[in-house]
């Protein structure tokens, strides 16, 4: 009942993702920015959903996606840069002093090879953290605060290698894969671009779904809730905790390249700190432990960002999601989802008790009748005797 | 030879920074359990603070007395830290004793606002705070110049060392305080204020990032992203050094300091900070528990 | 009868200059039930830990012969590796998943599964589910299979926990304080619901009810200050003077 209710939200966010491009056709919304707007959002839903996984589920928590947001990012940006310097080094290679491409960027020259790199690289990453760390039994916050300086460490390199990355600059002036998604003349590369992202968070929500109501999902709870009684039913917990991790840093990943087809370019302000917390955010404003609130986690957080970040809201935006979040953790664990599931049972329940009471009463009074009639009945029975 | 000493001045001086952005933490959190992601927000309250007292000094005092507004400023940096932190702990913290991650969250959330709020009253420019004339320059032995603000930054963070010591083994209250984390119920039945001393030693590891924030104003511009410049090193100090443990922290600070000033002499300052953080973390695995641990006796 | 499936040989634990065990030896023979009782300290639940790997010990062996494989020494195997071969662990306090229904609890627990692919790919057959139920039922939680195990009673949940341990078919199932937080009628009935098994592996207990002791233990063994003080059945057990001693707190001069 509960996992059809979740499907059937979903199903809904997603026709209404569907029919924004035919709003903008029909010039109700306010340009092809908004679509653009949307569309990264959804590679901010996919990111929720690889977070939920390892937080809201097995209880794991990162503060350094970022990382593999931006390796993914990264490799994608690399590939599109290289399309549109047709395969020659860049300017700010140049500048750098590099003579000729470097390795790293001559694995991203092709498109097969950069789907499999953008993927691979980040997954091999995620492998060695996560099976070193869940190995030694480096947990709960000791893990979050590891996984915060490794990211700030990567972060820090990427910077300072500017000639191989443009350093705080990042990667920028490159189209999409379907070929420049900006203006009116490009709509249809940008529809293109949006329902194929369309097309990979519905592949992404079934995936996380499927995986999470099969025993395997079961197994990450009971890592979540207490690791240890896991080891003694018999699992190998490293292992599901590695498995989980680089699962969700690969959807994290993949999220990262989309979102460089949408931005246009890519910076080292998205392997920060503050984004991968961000990140964090999402799912639990939304609602940790359960995919749909994770989607609309990033959906509702990322809108509030958009439509109050400018002007003077700038200001005000940044008190309230510090707000919102703080009193999140503080009072409503369960986030935006947990909080509808929590109450609408009550209200059910309350209307319940209200047609259990009346039909109580209707009970009470109809006893009370055939309670009358029996006593009628033994009041007249000696008169039958 | 004048090479290595001022190499091992400048590890030195930055093992103080690091110790000093990472007291406070080490009482929030190896005694409290409390993981105070806004701990780099206190330290940017210090140093914000530090330059509000500059500028009422410009204004109000005769001009040979301006440098003590240095001197003045610290206590004032400590009270100011030490306020919004106690407000912090009744506000938030009190409610999220036992709940490590929640607490990193909630209190991520909480630095967020006093970012913003730091940007709202002082705008996004950095300002500065120039030295009181005291701590200009430095002094000359040899070739090497001795800057008198990062030798001050080492006293003042040897000073606070000696407080926190005395008031966590020396006075009534550090036995209070201990009393509490070891077993709380146990103390509360002894008649002591639980809730009292939670507030306080909370109170004082923020008012010590006050302090800290007042020195490293003198180190370059203040902005609102101050403390995220610390935080990072500061929680892998504190896990380094074994959570819970002052010797620790600072011996931890010592080695990623040092670690980190002589693999400057190889490459650049970005690139030996991340490799050192490499290091510790790699270091971790092998001691996930830190350099010194106070491992429990498992009893029946 | 007398075969032995765990052989416990000088087993010595330090844990940081504390000697919580000294040179300890016990053999636990098939089929039975085995009570580790003494006071608190005596390093009853730190030997429990180092059988299934929870602790490592500083010196000595822990074997275990199965009646399906080989001989083999579980020093220096991992938890999970262990409870695979056979030896199940129900904790002090009860660690069953609150999150999770009863049903889910019980199918964690099974045997088969317990890769990361099987888990992802492939659900309990008709066999396993009927031994679930039949499980559920000796621990009278049968109707409660889709009930959330964190609203069960505190009782029922030492149940669910020791229904967790069954399910897998061990050989060997250690319980630490079975009995801890039960009423008499509910100790009573867990003791009951233990002779049972009896039959199918062997039970390694630590209780200090001794009523419960009495009820259903085949042999006991008293550890005190982390040394075997004696070993034999319970009526002897019970008239030795120095275990009185130890017992009544007398025992400092005794040992």
């Amino acid at each position: 009942m509960k996992y059809k209710v979740e499907n059937i939200s979903f199903a809904t966010l997603a026709l209404i993702l569907a029919i924004i491009p035919l709003l903008l056709e029909l010039n109700l919304l306010a340009g092809g920015s908004t679509v653009i707007f949307i569309g990264k959002c959804m590679s901010y839903a996919i990111v929720a959903i690889g977070i939920d996984l390892i937080w809201g589920y097995t209880g794991i928590l990162s503060l350094g996606h970022g990382l593999y947001f931006g390796l993914g990012a990264y490799g994608m940006a690399m590939y599109l840069k290289l399309v549109s310097t047709g395969g020659q080094i860049t300017d700010f290679m140049h500048i750098g002093g590099l003579e000729e491409l470097p390795f790293i960027w001559t694995l991203f020259k092709y498109l097969p090879n950069t789907l499999f790199f953008m993927i691979a690289i980040p997954a091999l990453v995620a492998f060695l953290v996560g099976y070193v760390i869940f190995k030694n039994r480096v947990k709960g916050v000791y893990f979050s605060i590891i996984s915060q300086a490794l990211t700030w460490a990567v972060y820090s390199i990427f910077i300072s290698l500017s000639p191989y990355t443009n350093g705080n600059v990042g990667i920028t002036g490159i189209k999409s894969l379907f070929g420049s998604v900006k203006g009116d003349a490009n709509r249809a590369n940008m529809y293109l671009l949006f329902y194929v992202t369309l097309g990979i968070l519905i592949l992404t929500y079934v995936i996380a779904k499927f995986l999470t109501q099969r025993k395997f999902g079961k197994i990450l709870i009971a890592i979540r809730d207490g690791e240890n009684r896991t080891y003694f039913s018999g699992y190998n917990v490293c292992l599901y905790k590695t498995f989980i991790y680089v699962l969700s840093a690969i959807i994290t990943a993949f999220a990262g390249a989309i979102f460089v087809n949408f931005n246009g370019s890519i910076t080292p302000s998205e392997m920060t700190i503050e984004f991968s917390i961000m990140m964090v955010i999402w799912v639990a404003v939304g609602g940790r432990g359960t995919i749909i609130g994770a989607v609309l986690g990033a959906f509702i957080i990322n809108i509030g960002q958009y439509n109050l970040s400018s002007g003077i809201f700038v200001e005000i935006w940044q008190y309230i999601i510090g707000a919102i979040f703080t009193l999140t953790i503080l009072f409503f664990k369960g986030g935006l989802v947990g909080l509808i599931s929590e109450q609408s049972p009550i209200l059910i329940k309350k209307f319940q008790q209200k047609q259990e009471q009346k039909q109580e009463q209707e009970q009470k009074q109809e006893h009370k009748q055939t309670k009358q009639k029996s006593e009628q009945i033994i009041i007249t029975k000696p008169k039958e005797v | 030879m004048d090479q290595f000493i001022n190499t091992l001045f400048n590890g030195l001086s930055l093992t103080s920074i690091i110790l000093f952005t990472s007291l406070g933490l080490s009482i929030t959190f190896g005694l409290m359990r409390v993981i105070n992601m806004a701990h780099g927000e206190f330290i940017m309250i210090g140093a914000y603070t530090t330059y509000v007292v500059q500028t009422i000094f410009t204004h109000i005092v005769p001009e040979q007395f301006q440098s003590w507004y240095y001197i003045v400023a610290i206590p004032i940096a400590f009270i100011i830290s030490f306020a919004i932190g106690s407000i912090l702990e009744i506000t938030v913290i009190s409610r999220l004793y036992g709940r490590e991650i929640d607490s990193l969250l909630a209190t991520f959330g909480i630095s967020l606002i006093l970012q913003q709020l730091a940007r709202t009253i002082f705008g996004t420019q950095g300002v500065n705070v120039t030295a009181p004339d005291f701590l200009f320059g430095g002094f000359k032995i040899g070739t090497i110049t001795f800057s008198y603000n990062r030798l001050f930054i080492i006293f003042s963070v040897i000073m606070c060392l000696g407080l926190i010591w005395y008031i966590m083994y020396r006075s009534a209250f550090g036995k209070q305080i201990r009393a509490v984390m070891q077993n709380r119920n146990m103390a509360q039945c002894m008649g002591i204020n639980s809730r009292r001393v939670d507030n306080i030693t909370f109170s004082i590891g923020s008012g010590i990032a006050g302090i800290a924030g007042c020195s490293i104003s003198l180190l370059g511009s203040v902005d609102s992203t101050l403390g995220q410049n610390y935080i990072v090193y500061a929680f892998m100090v504190v896990v380094l050094g074994g959570v819970g443990n002052l010797k620790g922290s600072i011996i931890g600070a010592a080695i990623i300091g040092f670690a980190s000033i002589f693999a400057e002499n190889y490459t650049s300052a970005t690139l030996a900070k991340a490799i050192v953080l490499f290091i510790v973390i790699l270091f971790l695995q092998k001691r996930p528990q830190g350099l010194f641990v106070v491992k429990s006796r498992n009893l029946d | 009868m007398l075969e032995t499936v765990i052989d416990i040989r000088k087993i010595s634990v330090n844990f940081d200059g504390f000697q919580a065990l000294t040179s300890v030896s016990a053999k636990v023979q098939r089929n039975s039930i085995h009570f580790f009782i003494g006071p608190n300290g005596a390093g009853k639940t730190t030997l429990l830990d180092i059988i299934c790997a929870k602790t490592k010990p500083t010196s000595g062996r822990v074997s275990f012969f199965s009646q399906k494989h080989n001989a083999i020494s579980l020093t220096g195997m991992k938890e999970y590796q262990i409870v695979r071969k056979g030896i199940g662990r129900k904790f002090q306090v009860p660690s069953i998943f609150e999150n999770l229904t009863v049903g889910e609890n019980m199918e964690l627990s099974l045997k088969s599964h317990k890769g990361i692919w099987s888990s992802i790919f492939q659900k309990p057959d008709p066999q396993e589910l009927e031994e679930i139920n039949r499980v559920l039922n000796k621990i009278n939680l049968s109707d409660k299979i889709n009930v959330r195990a964190g609203t069960l009673a505190h009782g029922q949940k030492q149940w669910l926990e020791i229904g967790m341990q069954l399910v897998q078919k061990p050989e060997v199932i250690m319980l630490d304080e079975p009995a801890a937080g039960m009423g008499k009628s509910e100790t009573f009935k867990t003791g009951e619901i233990l002779r049972e098994l009896k039959s199918e592996c062997t039970i390694i207990v630590i209780e200090h009810d001794m009523e419960f002791v009495k009820q259903i233990a085949d042999v006991v063994t008293v550890l005190h200050e982390g040394k075997v003080l004696c070993h034999g059945h319970i009526d002897d057990i019970l008239n030795d003077p120095t275990v009185q001693a130890v017992y009544l707190g007398r025992g400092k001069g005794n040992e």
